[in-house]
């Protein structure tokens, strides 16, 4: 009798200890934790298995994912990770391609799943996925006498703009002194010369296969979409005037800043931004969305995407990718988080008809559309970008460099950094 | 009749230009302090205001109710407080054994801890990532102490050597004459002249822990993670909260603030040790 009551007691030890073995580490940016916190809930109530967060800063995913690399272990199950580490991490995460059901790869964008793919393999799960929209101030646009101005001016009528020309001409419409006083202090729109992923969204509506490389990895930059991308980038600032002056200043805070500040009237941005617009911005509930521009190749953006990767020195593999599977069969889990975003159709599409997420069904436009595509997926993307994209775009916003002299500079440049 | 002196023109030259010292080292703090209580939607007007147009606290409250900032504040003072004491206590007698028995041996002792100053932190970080996780440290409080007091204690060294040089070798060789063992002499003579210095030491040790980002990023998790961790964790991939990472920072700032307040007197007078020697 003793004896067994001894067996019992040591089996409930050892189902304890196995119990909380099963315990899987993720770690994660700040926002990103907040996305997947319903997700992990729900996988720990249907499954047994813990889900414990380590939220670090956004480089600190690249940083800390990297020591535990070279240190040869890992402390982690499963890797949050920003579409632009895809490349580098990609020989030091498994493989998931038997997570990819039919099932999975019909409610996903294209672009998200041609993005998780590096090689042969399909190292990432998506998590959630961002691109940016066209923001306007619905009360403008919605306001007679500007719609009869801005008819008599153009001869069309005044309405979120689709084309690269329309954007232009509401851009200059818009851009006025407002109190007579000799200076402008209102913007049609904004140009952001701190950053280059917009500038790579109008490279694919212009019609290029690729941004900066092509599938093959040839470097694509000085191609005539991306001349003509970046003709249409600079215009509002060097020959409209319909930005702000100080383009090299402006950011992605700044662009979004001047806009909420009732300062710009339109704006082209990240989509989970329409839920995040402060209750005490002068622009509160008057922010209408539309799909992003479209060029010769229609509708075109760059995708932000998030992916879960399984680090192969994981302890508990089989796990995350339970976790990963469960994640994503559930991804309308994370909508009601403060950013708001997922990645698959049906999660977007299950809520785009709800009051406040009038954003969803243009983000799901944009990323859906055939022209849109992820950046390079390449090792020193990076580096590219540092030290040939963004100088080559900066010098355009000069407006007096030549354009296709700074694509060919560029080019040289992304050339002696791939070899 | 009292007559009032008039300042010369080089005293005013003199206080001007350390006022606009002052202030290239007192602005951005100052700037900071100013975005704490702006409320959120003046925090990155365009252009930007110096001085907020109303003062709002919102961002102190956001702050204050966050679930992780006050457990990492705390996370901070526990390795902060024993990463000083542990580098004081190993640096003080070896650089009073270094200065004071001057050998081949405590100069090549005293130059390797200056060169460990040169090596960049970043190449440290992976070797200790795999020695504490070797002995069972990675992600406790006692783990990041030693990856801290690694760091601190070459620039604990170095400080007490320069204090110890202004420490005449007379007063141990009178306090052994008198019957002190060289422990006691160490303790009750040396010591006590040597305090403003071991308080300087003492708060630089305390700041380079506090602000310490990279060994706290990858040393630790999500229980024993550091407050500059959580401060950066404000600027996320979608935006960077200014209002909240200033508030954060100013709350951060205070202890060190009130640290050197409270240790004015010694850290003056430790500054000066040795200036004039008689």
């Amino acid at each position: 009798m003793n004896r067994l009551l001894s067996a019992s007691a040591l089996a409930l030890v050892f189902m304890a200890a196995s119990a909380r073995a099963e315990t899987i580490n993720v770690l994660v940016e700040g926002g990103g934790e907040m996305l997947q916190k319903a997700v992990a809930e729900k996988f720990t109530a249907e499954t047994g298995i813990e889900v414990k967060f380590t939220v670090v800063p956004y480089q600190g995913v690249f940083d800390k994912f990297s020591a535990e690399i070279a240190s040869g272990s890992s402390a982690f199950d499963v890797v949050t990770i920003d579409v632009v580490w895809n490349a580098k991490f990609a020989k030091h995460v498994e493989d998931l391609s038997a997570l990819f059901t039919d099932a999975v790869r019909a409610d996903l964008p294209p672009a998200l799943l041609a993005d998780a793919k590096v090689g042969d393999k399909l190292i990432g799960m998506p998590t959630w996925a961002n691109a940016e929209i066209v923001f306007y101030r619905k009360d403008l646009f919605d306001k007679p006498e500007e719609k009869e101005a801005f008819q008599a001016k153009y001869g069309s009528p005044l309405a979120p703009p689709k084309t690269w020309q329309q954007w232009r001409d509401i851009a200059k419409f818009f851009t006025r002194d407002t109190d007579s006083d000799g200076k402008v202090d209102f913007w049609g729109t904004d140009t952001i010369g701190t950053f280059s992923e917009e500038w790579m969204a109008h490279v694919l509506q212009a019609g290029s296969p690729g941004v900066i490389l092509d599938k093959d990895g040839k470097v694509i930059i000085d191609n005539e979409a991306h001349k003509k991308a970046l003709e249409f980038y600079i215009a509002p600032h060097c020959t409209d005037h319909s930005v702000p002056e100080n383009v090299n200043e402006i950011g992605w805070g700044e662009a979004q800043n001047l806009f909420y500040q009732g300062k710009t009237a339109m704006m082209k941005f990240w989509a989970h931004a329409y839920k995040m617009t402060p209750e005490d911005s002068k622009v509160s509930g008057n922010v209408g969305v539309a799909p992003m521009l479209a060029g010769d190749a229609g509708i075109a953006a760059i995708p932000g995407p998030w992916y879960n990767v399984v680090p192969s020195t994981s302890q508990h593999k089989e796990a995350a990718k339970k976790f990963i599977a469960f994640a994503i069969a559930n991804n309308a889990l994370g909508i009601e988080a403060p950013l708001g975003l997922a990645a698959t159709n049906s999660a977007y599409s299950s809520y785009a008809s709800k009051p406040g997420y009038e954003h969803f069904t243009p983000l799901l436009e944009t990323l859906g559309a055939p022209a849109t595509q992820g950046r390079p997926i390449n090792e020193k993307y990076q580096e590219i970008v540092d030290e040939a994209v963004l100088p080559a775009v900066q010098q355009a916003l000069t407006c007096k460099a030549d354009v296709g002299e700074v694509l060919t500079e560029a080019k040289e440049t992304i050339e002696d950094i791939l070899d | 009749m009292h007559r009032v002196s008039r300042p010369s023109v080089s005293g005013i030259l003199i206080n001007a230009a350390a006022l606009v010292l002052v202030l290239s080292y007192a602005l951005p703090y100052i700037y900071l302090l100013m975005t704490s209580i702006k409320p959120a939607a003046d925090v990155q007007q365009i252009p930007p205001s110096f001085f907020p147009a109303v003062i709002s606290f919102e961002n102190f409250r956001e702050v204050l109710q966050s679930s992780t900032l006050p457990k990492a504040f705390i996370n901070s003072l526990t390795v902060a407080m024993l990463t000083t004491a542990l580098s004081l206590m190993v640096a003080v007698p070896a650089a009073y054994v270094a200065t004071q028995y001057r050998r081949r041996i405590t100069t090549f002792f005293l130059l390797f801890a200056l060169v460990t100053r040169m090596v960049p932190s970043v190449s440290l970080g992976v070797p200790l990532f795999q020695l504490l996780k070797s002995i069972g440290l990675l992600d406790t409080i006692p783990g990041l102490v030693l990856a801290h007091t690694s760091a601190a204690v070459p620039l604990a060294l170095l400080l007490m050597s320069a204090f110890f040089e202004g420490v005449p070798k007379e007063l141990e060789e009178a306090a052994r004459m008198d019957g002190c063992t060289r422990f006691q002499a160490f303790r009750k003579i040396i010591l006590p002249i040597i305090t403003g210095g071991i308080a300087v030491t003492a708060l630089f040790t305390f700041i380079t822990s506090w602000n310490e980002f990279l060994y706290a990023l990858l040393l630790t998790s999500e229980s024993t993670k550091t407050a500059p961790i959580v401060i950066a964790e404000y600027n996320s991939v979608y935006g960077l909260a200014w209002g909240a990472m200033t508030a954060a920072a100013v709350l951060y700032s205070l202890p060190v603030i009130i640290v050197t307040l409270a240790l004015q007197k010694q850290i003056v007078g430790g500054l000066t040790f040795g200036a004039v020697k008689g």
